[in-house]
């Protein structure tokens, strides 16, 4: 997409302006007689402005952007007014991506490690150099430990696609992401009750129950933006989360629920609808499967009973169900985010997903839909057979609700400090921060012990980075072609977009398709990336031959496929055909079948440490230069309440102790946080001084946490720490 | 002829700081000064389940009886009749920091660099006016909290929402102001607009005196000259170097339908 929308002279647009400043003030003849002062420095040369459609890269949301260029600088970013995803807006972190990709800090030539990891010592080499190298270091571990050695995290990108097809040729097994840490145990729950994740129609919804997400800050297009345009017409949101959000602070009702009792609260729900005969008995009896077994289940979890462990009064649990059944089927419990947070966070899903299936809103307006059709295809290609590989995956049956394609990091982790089942010696990461964003810090600090060989490939030098041990430039999201993605927009659209480079890429920057091209020509399967990306982009869009045309004029295309009623005369793809509110699968497996709620464990004069997002990070993203305005170190939030009978004084400095590790931070008092629970911003604390906005600034979230995970999917279970907060003494 | 407007509908901001960034990055304000803001109620917690906080977007009011106007001595900053937008016209300040303290909204700042008051004027001198694209804050807003458009043109949406709606216009108590941010809804602005900071002798230098300082001006060069010098080595006051989102000792209130 080379061509330019429209441009418009800037110094021609200047001259004007400026000559109707003067004669608006009524001094035209003053404008020549001030010829002194900066007013005389010569305007440096500008040239026109041309106009780009691209996607934003700050989070994965991939929110639709119009670059603005000038003498081959992006000098703004805004939203594309056609982009119905993002509803054509872009958020602080999207304007602030002109500091992302001129980031000082940006690594600029492949660097090779001298020193001891971590030491900081770096030799600038060559591409070819760095190729060769790798690919050396690639067939020594897979000739030593096999080709499942090597592991892979190619993060949450629009190339990680190549690094996934690289590394299935290469022919390791060991791929995780960062959505190990994020949302599979939402997936589960999703997939063993509906048997499919869904998507909440929130821009239609009369009523919406939202637990521990925060969609008014953590932005998610179109949620966000869907949420405030139903509430504008009448939709009810009551909130759940121990800390007082953007999104509790907007809503009807916010309760500081007590952590981890969340599935309390949506039994009694459940226990309320059913007894009370709240549901729709016909919808029941075609798409309910174990709803006999349901009612028995959560016959002794009443509202009563659910006061006492979520600290929300029964009489607001039952008023919220009847309300939350008068408005079905256009009523939901919202889906997603923040769902990676205790060791039953599956179930607590469940618990969740049950309640939407008794609201009869699967697959209707308002509800919870299954994922639109976009008719974007991944090109196929061979994936070959090593014979002395594994049998499987390293973290293979130690989560019996794994996800085959992601694994789980936490998992993966612990077995290559064991070395059982087998060794893992090398690491390939692609845009994730492990070392920020995974809990317990020093755990893959020790991971990196066992490792013979690490390569990143990033735009700067995340704290992974400054431990790896080869670093491959990467250009920013504006400086290079990416294949065609896929997205879903809510009922709004079903859509597929292409970034084409904005603007050339800087330094030595390569793209990842680059990379992977040039190392399966040294490791002797170049068939795989035998193309380049308009060939790969035609492949994908075999399909929908009218999408190419779309998305150079508008910078997208949309799917007028169907929204509601994808499944009327389909079964469901789960074992009953039906919504399981029992699930057979895990009865056979020795799980249960229904969310069994536990009680947490007594915090015993200890805080528990809750995760969250703010509108203008996205999770260690934050060595940007115009977002750090608004937090430039980060805090731990704590209830005056139970601080001041510590002894403790808002803004001192404390120390916050787990038992995998102790930071150092500055406390702040809030009201808006249940009193158990603490809370500090993630993206701090970094450990390379190649962030220097954040190097040592505040503390690291990822140190701190311990290192728990979701028994079902091994996905990380980020709010099972429990911290001390002491003063720090001297 | 337009007169420029901007209608904040503050119920539905998230407070995402979108417009903030987008605003800093397009008239390239310098680190730790902002054209715009986000205010806040502080919460009440005792209200339990019912604590709500209010934001509310602001920023160069663009009044109708612009204060910062009347203090300035040498015309640098006027209201341009074309627009309605009030300018600063850098070449004609003299950096005495007047406009600043007289602006009851905290809206002006003393550019560091530059040395000259700066502002937020619609993006005009950006250039998104006249290429027909709104207002970066605007542009950006995920929910579309800001609306800006021409008074004058009774189609316009901003036209359509003062017509449709009940509307607020936050003023200083010592001086009506008239500013031509309207806000929507219930608006509840934290310990903002402050006071005017105006001498009660400046308002007859403002309609007596600054006009012949001003033809002064015009007819003298070396006049010019000599004011170019005291900007240039003119110090900073410590209220010169806050933001704007330095608030007046005496903060007060009025509202106005």
């Amino acid at each position: 997409m080379d061509e330019t929308m429209k441009t418009l002279s800037r110094r021609n647009f200047l001259k004007a302006s400026a000559a109707a400043m003067t004669t608006a003030a009524g001094v035209p003849a003053l404008k020549g007689l001030v010829s002194t002062g900066h007013a005389a420095a010569p305007a440096p040369q500008a040239g026109p402005i041309t106009d780009h459609f691209t996607a934003c890269d700050m989070c994965f949301n991939r929110c639709g952007m119009i670059a603005r260029v000038q003498n081959g600088r992006v000098i703004k970013l805004d939203p594309n007014p056609k982009f119905l995803k993002s509803r054509g807006m872009l958020c602080a972190r999207g304007n602030a991506a002109t500091a992302h990709i001129y980031d000082p800090d940006r690594l600029k030539h492949p660097l090779l490690r001298k020193g001891a990891r971590g030491e900081g010592k770096w030799q600038r080499i060559t591409w070819d150099q760095a190729l060769d190298h790798a690919a050396e270091q690639f067939e020594r571990i897979a000739e030593k430990y096999t080709r499942c050695g090597v592991m892979f995290s190619p993060g949450s990108d629009m190339q990680s696609q190549f690094l996934i097809r690289f590394a299935e040729v290469f022919g390791s097994y060991n791929i995780t992401s960062h959505e190990t840490l994020c949302l599979l145990s939402l997936h589960r729950a999703y997939l063993d009750t509906f048997g499919e994740t869904p998507y909440p129609d929130v821009l239609y919804s009369k009523y919406i129950i939202i637990s521990g997400a925060n969609p008014y800050e953590a932005i998610i297009t179109p949620d966000t933006i869907d949420l405030m345009e139903a509430r504008k017409n009448g939709c009810k949101l009551v909130v759940l989360d121990p800390r007082y959000t953007k999104t509790a602070a907007l809503a009807d009702e916010w309760y500081a629920i007590r952590p981890h009792t969340d599935m309390a609260f949506f039994l009694a729900l459940a226990h309320v609808i059913i007894h009370e005969g709240l549901y729709d008995q016909q919808y029941a009896e075609e798409m309910l499967f174990g709803l006999d077994e349901l009612r028995a289940h959560v016959r002794k979890y009443t509202p009563e009973w659910a006061a006492g462990e979520t600290g929300i009064p029964a009489d607001d649990i039952r008023r919220i169900a009847r309300e939350l059944a008068a408005a079905a089927p256009t009523s939901m419990v919202y889906t997603g985010r923040r769902t990676s947070d205790y060791e039953d966070s599956t179930q607590i899903r469940r618990s969740m997903a049950i309640v939407n299936a008794l609201l009869a809103n699967w697959d209707r307006p308002g509800g919870i839909l299954a994922a639109r059709e976009v008719g974007v295809r991944a090109p196929y290609f061979d994936i070959p057979w090593y014979d002395d590989n594994p049998d499987d995956r390293i973290d293979y049956g130690m989560a019996p609700g794994l996800i085959h394609h992601e694994g789980s990091y936490k998992l993966m982790r612990d077995a290559i400090i064991k070395g059982e089942p087998y060794p893992i010696r090398g690491w390939f990461t692609f845009k994730t921060n492990f070392m920020q964003t995974a809990a317990n810090r020093n755990k893959t600090i020790e991971m990196l012990d066992h490792l013979d060989f690490i390569v990143n490939a990033d735009i700067a030098m995340t704290d992974t980075a400054w431990y790896s041990d080869l670093l491959l430039p990467s250009p920013s999201f504006l400086e290079r072609n990416d294949p065609v993605s896929a997205l879903q927009g809510s009922s709004a659209c079903a859509c597929a977009i292409w970034r084409d480079a904005v603007v050339p890429a800087m330094y030595e920057s390569r793209d990842m398709l680059w990379i992977c091209t040039e190392l399966s020509k040294r490791l002797g399967f170049p068939e795989t990336f035998d193309f380049d990306i308009h060939q790969y982009r035609e492949w994908q869009l075999a399909g929908i031959p009218e999408a190419a045309q779309a998305i150079k004029e508008d910078g997208v295309y949309y799917n007028p496929s169907k929204v509601y009623g994808i499944y009327a005369d389909s079964p469901l793809r789960t074992q009953a055909q039906k919504i399981e509110l029992f699930n057979q699968r895990y009865a056979n497996m020795g799980l249960d079948p229904m969310p069994v709620y536990k009680p947490p464990r007594p915090t015993e004069g200890k805080f528990r440490m809750v995760v969250g997002r703010t509108a203008f990070f996205t999770h260690s993203n934050t060595n940007n230069a115009l977002l750090i305005e608004f937090e430039e170190e980060n805090t731990l939030w704590i209830h005056p309440e139970p601080a001041t009978r510590m002894g403790l004084r808002d803004g001192e400095r404390v120390f916050v102790t787990s038992d995998v590790a102790q930071v150092e931070l500055a406390l702040k008092f809030f009201e808006g946080i249940e009193k158990e629970t603490v809370y500090m911003a993630t993206g701090f604390g970094a450990l390379s001084p190649g962030q220097r906005l954040v190097h040592n600034r505040g503390a690291s979230i990822a140190e701190v946490l311990e290192d728990h995970a979701d028994y079902i999917t091994g996905n990380m279970a980020m709010h099972e720490t429990l911290v001390t907060v002491s003063r720090k003494v001297g | 002829m337009k007169k420029y407007a901007m209608v904040v509908d503050s119920s539905v901001c998230i407070d995402c700081k979108g417009c903030m960034v987008s605003c800093k990055v397009q008239n390239n304000v310098p680190r730790g000064y902002w054209r715009n803001w986000i205010k806040q109620t502080t919460p009440d917690f005792s209200l339990g389940k019912l604590t709500r906080t209010h934001f509310q977007p602001g920023g160069c009011m663009q009044c109708d009886v612009p204060t910062c106007v009347q203090a300035c001595p040498s015309g640098a900053t006027f209201k341009d009749q074309e627009t309605g937008i009030v300018h600063v016209n850098e070449s004609l300040c003299i950096g005495c920091g007047k406009c600043v303290r007289a602006c009851p909204y905290g809206a002006r700042f003393r550019h560091p660099e530059k040395r000259v008051p700066d502002k937020c004027d619609f993006c005009f001198s950006a250039g998104r006016l006249a290429q027909g694209i709104p207002p970066a804050c605007v542009d950006t807003c995920p929910t579309k909290a800001r609306v800006f458009g021409d008074l004058n043109d009774p189609d316009s949406e901003v036209s359509r929402l003062l017509r449709d709606n009940h509307t607020v216009r936050v003023t200083s108590a010592n001086i009506d102001t008239q500013p031509n941010i309207f806000y929507l809804a219930a608006t509840e602005p934290a310990n903002w607009p402050g006071d005017v900071e105006f001498p009660q002798s400046f308002s007859v230098m403002a309609s007596l005196v600054n006009p012949l300082v001003k033809v002064a001006v015009g007819l003298s060069a070396l006049g010019v000259a000599g004011m170019w010098a005291k900007q240039a080595f003119a110090p900073d006051s410590e209220d010169d170097e806050q933001g704007p989102e330095a608030s007046h000792p005496e903060p007060t209130v009025s509202k106005q339908d």
